[in-house]
C-alpha cells in the first residue's frame, strides 16, 4: 500500500534522488519507508539478549533436552546472537546504504546483477529459506554502484520475510532510489519449511518476480531480461 | 540427552557382544537393554501440553528482535514455530529397538551392502540452525541383513535432534553395529552447515565430511577403500 503511494508520489514529482536537498530527501524517504525499517536500534541489541536467552532456554527444555550438558550450556546465548544477526536488516535503511553511490552516466541499456546469494527467514515457521536473486534495471542517466544492489538484497532479506514481499521490497527500493525506466527482480529459493518438515519435497523451488516500469509494460524487454538471467 | 546416551551406549555394545545381536535375546532383557542405551527423553503424548510454554518463548523472541507480533503474518507464528521445532526434534521420541525389531532377516550373505545418498536434515545444537546433507551407510552382514529402509529410519531417529555432526555419525554407526552384530559398519556424512553459510564466516560452498568406521572397515584398508569408491559421487 505505502509503496504504491510512494511510487506514485515520486513519479508525479518527476525529480530523482540526486536533485532533492539532503534534509528533505531524508525525511521524505523515512516517511515513505515501511514502518518496519529501523524498528530495532543496533545499540539495543545487547540489552535484549537476556530476554532472548531465557526464551531459548525455555524452548530447549520444552523440547526435552538437558540444558546443563556441555554442548548446550552456551547455546541460548549463541542462538540469540545468531537470530539477531539473521534479522539485522531491521537496523538498516536503504537511504544510508545507497546515498553516495549513485552516479551520472550516460547509459540507458539494461544492467543486470544476477546469482546474488540470498538467505532469509520464513516469518511463518522461523526456518531459513535461501536462494538466488537476479536484479535488472534500465537506468535513466543514473547508475548505482553494483554492490549496492546486493546490499539492498541483504537489508531486506535479513528479516522475517515472505518471498513475495521480499522481491517486491527490493524492486520498489531500487525504483524509488534511482527512478529508472524499469526494474525487474526474480528470486528463486528453496524453503526449508517445505524441505525439512511438512510436505518434505526436497527438490522443489519457489520462484517469484516483480516487474516495474518498462519491464512490466514491454514484453520484449522482459524477455531479454529473463533470457539473460537464465543459467547456461 | 545425547551425552547420557553416549555413556550408556558403550556398555550396551559390550553387553550385546556377549550375545548374538538383537534377535536372540529374550524379549524383556532386549527391551531393557535397548531402553537403557537409547532412552527416550520426551514422550510424544506430552508434546501438546508443552506447546503453550514454547509459544510464549517464541513471542518473547519475536518481540526481542524488534518485530510486531500483532501483524497478520506473525499472528500464528509462535504456534507454527513451536510445532516446527517439535517436528525437527522428534527423534527424541523414537528408539532404534522399536524401529528395527521386526525387520532383521537371516540371509546367507556376507558381501558389502551400501545404502547411499540418504538425505539428512538436522539442527546444530550450538546455534539452533539447520545443517543438512547426505549420509552413506555400508555394512557387511554376518548372516543377518536388515530391511534397507530401516537404515534410513535410523538416520531419521538420530538426525531429528539437536546434534553435532561427529556425534550423529557415530550414533548411526553404533546403532547398526549393536542391532545386527555385522562384520563391519561404515557411515560417511557430507553436510552443509547453515551456521557457517548464513552467518559467522559465511562460506557458501563449504561442506563438512565426517565418517565412522567399525569392525572390518576399520581394520582392513581394502574394504574401506571399496566402500569409499562405491559411494563416491561422479
Amino acid at each position: 500500500m505505502e509503496y504504491q503511494r510512494a511510487v506514485d508520489l515520486m513519479s508525479t514529482v518527476k525529480v530523482s534522488y540526486g536533485d532533492i536537498s539532503a534534509e528533505v530527501k531524508k525525511s521524505a524517504l523515512q516517511d515513505l519507508q515501511d514502518h518496519q525499517e529501523q524498528s530495532r536500534k543496533l545499540s539495543e541489541d545487547e540489552s535484549n539478549l537476556p530476554a532472548l536467552q531465557a526464551a531459548y532456554r525455555t524452548i530447549l527444555r520444552g523440547l526435552g533436552e538437558d540444558t546443563e550438558r556441555q554442548g548446550l550450556a552456551r547455546t541460548p546465548l549463541r542462538a540469540a546472537r545468531a537470530m539477531q544477526f539473521l534479522t539485522k536488516g531491521y537496523h538498516e535503511s536503504v537511504f544510508d546504504t545507497l546515498n553516495d553511490a549513485i552516479f551520472d552516466e550516460d547509459h540507458d541499456e539494461m544492467v543486470i546483477v544476477k546469482d546474488t546469494d540470498m538467505f532469509s527467514l520464513c516469518e511463518h515457521h522461523l526456518v531459513p529459506f535461501y536462494g538466488k536473486v537476479h536484479i535488472g534495471y534500465l537506468p535513466r542517466k543514473k547508475v548505482v554502484g553494483l554492490s549496492k544492489l546486493a546490499r539492498i538484497v541483504e537489508i531486506y532479506s535479513r528479516r522475517l520475510q515472505v518471498q513475495e514481499r521480499l522481491s517486491k521490497q527490493i524492486a520498489v527500493a531500487i525504483f524509488e532510489a534511482l527512478q529508472p525506466e524499469g526494474v525487474a527482480v526474480v528470486i528463486e529459493a528453496t524453503h526449508m519449511c517445505m524441505v525439512m518438515r511438512g510436505v518434505q519435497k526436497i527438490n522443489s523451488r519457489t520462484v517469484t518476480s516483480t516487474m516495474l516500469g518498462v519491464f512490466r509494460e514491454d514484453p520484449k524487454t522482459r524477455e531479454e531480461f529473463l533470457s539473460l538471467i537464465k543459467s547456461s | 540427552m545425547n551425552g547420557v546416551c553416549n555413556q550408556s551406549m558403550v556398555t550396551g555394545v559390550t553387553d550385546f557382544q556377549r550375545f548374538n545381536g538383537f534377535a536372540e535375546h529374550p524379549a524383556e532383557s532386549k527391551k531393557a537393554m535397548g531402553q537403557r542405551a537409547l532412552d527416550t527423553s520426551r514422550k510424544e503424548s506430552e508434546d501438546e501440553s508443552k506447546l503453550p510454554a514454547l509459544e510464549a518463548a517464541y513471542v518473547t523472541i519475536l518481540r526481542g528482535l524488534g518485530e510486531n507480533t500483532d501483524r497478520q503474518g506473525l499472528l500464528k507464528t509462535p504456534l507454527r514455530a513451536a510445532k516446527a521445532m517439535q517436528f525437527l526434534t522428534k527423534g527424541y521420541h523414537e528408539t532404534v529397538y522399536d524401529i528395527l525389531n521386526d525387520a532383521i532377516f537371516d540371509e546367507n550373505h556376507e558381501e558389502m551392502v551400501i545404502v547411499k545418498d540418504i538425505d539428512m536434515f538436522s539442527l546444530c545444537e550450538h546455534h539452533l540452525v539447520p545443517f543438512f546433507g547426505k549420509v552413506h551407510i555400508g555394512y557387511i552382514p554376518s548372516k543377518k541383513v536388515v530391511g534397507l529402509s530401516k537404515l534410513a529410519r535410523v538416520v531419521e531417529i538420530y538426525s531429528r535432534r539437536l546434534q553435532v555432526q561427529e556425534r550423529l555419525t557415530k550414533q548411526i554407526a553404533m546403532a547398526i553395529s549393536e542391532a545386527l552384530q555385522p562384520i563391519g559398519v561404515a557411515v560417511v556424512i557430507e553436510a552443509a552447515h547453515m551456521c557457517m553459510v548464513m552467518r559467522g564466516v559465511q562460506k557458501m560452498n563449504s561442506r563438512t565430511v565426517t565418517s565412522a568406521m567399525l569392525g572390518m572397515f576399520r581394520d582392513d584398508p581394502k574394504t574401506r577403500e571399496e566402500f569409499l569408491a562405491l559411494t563416491k559421487n561422479k
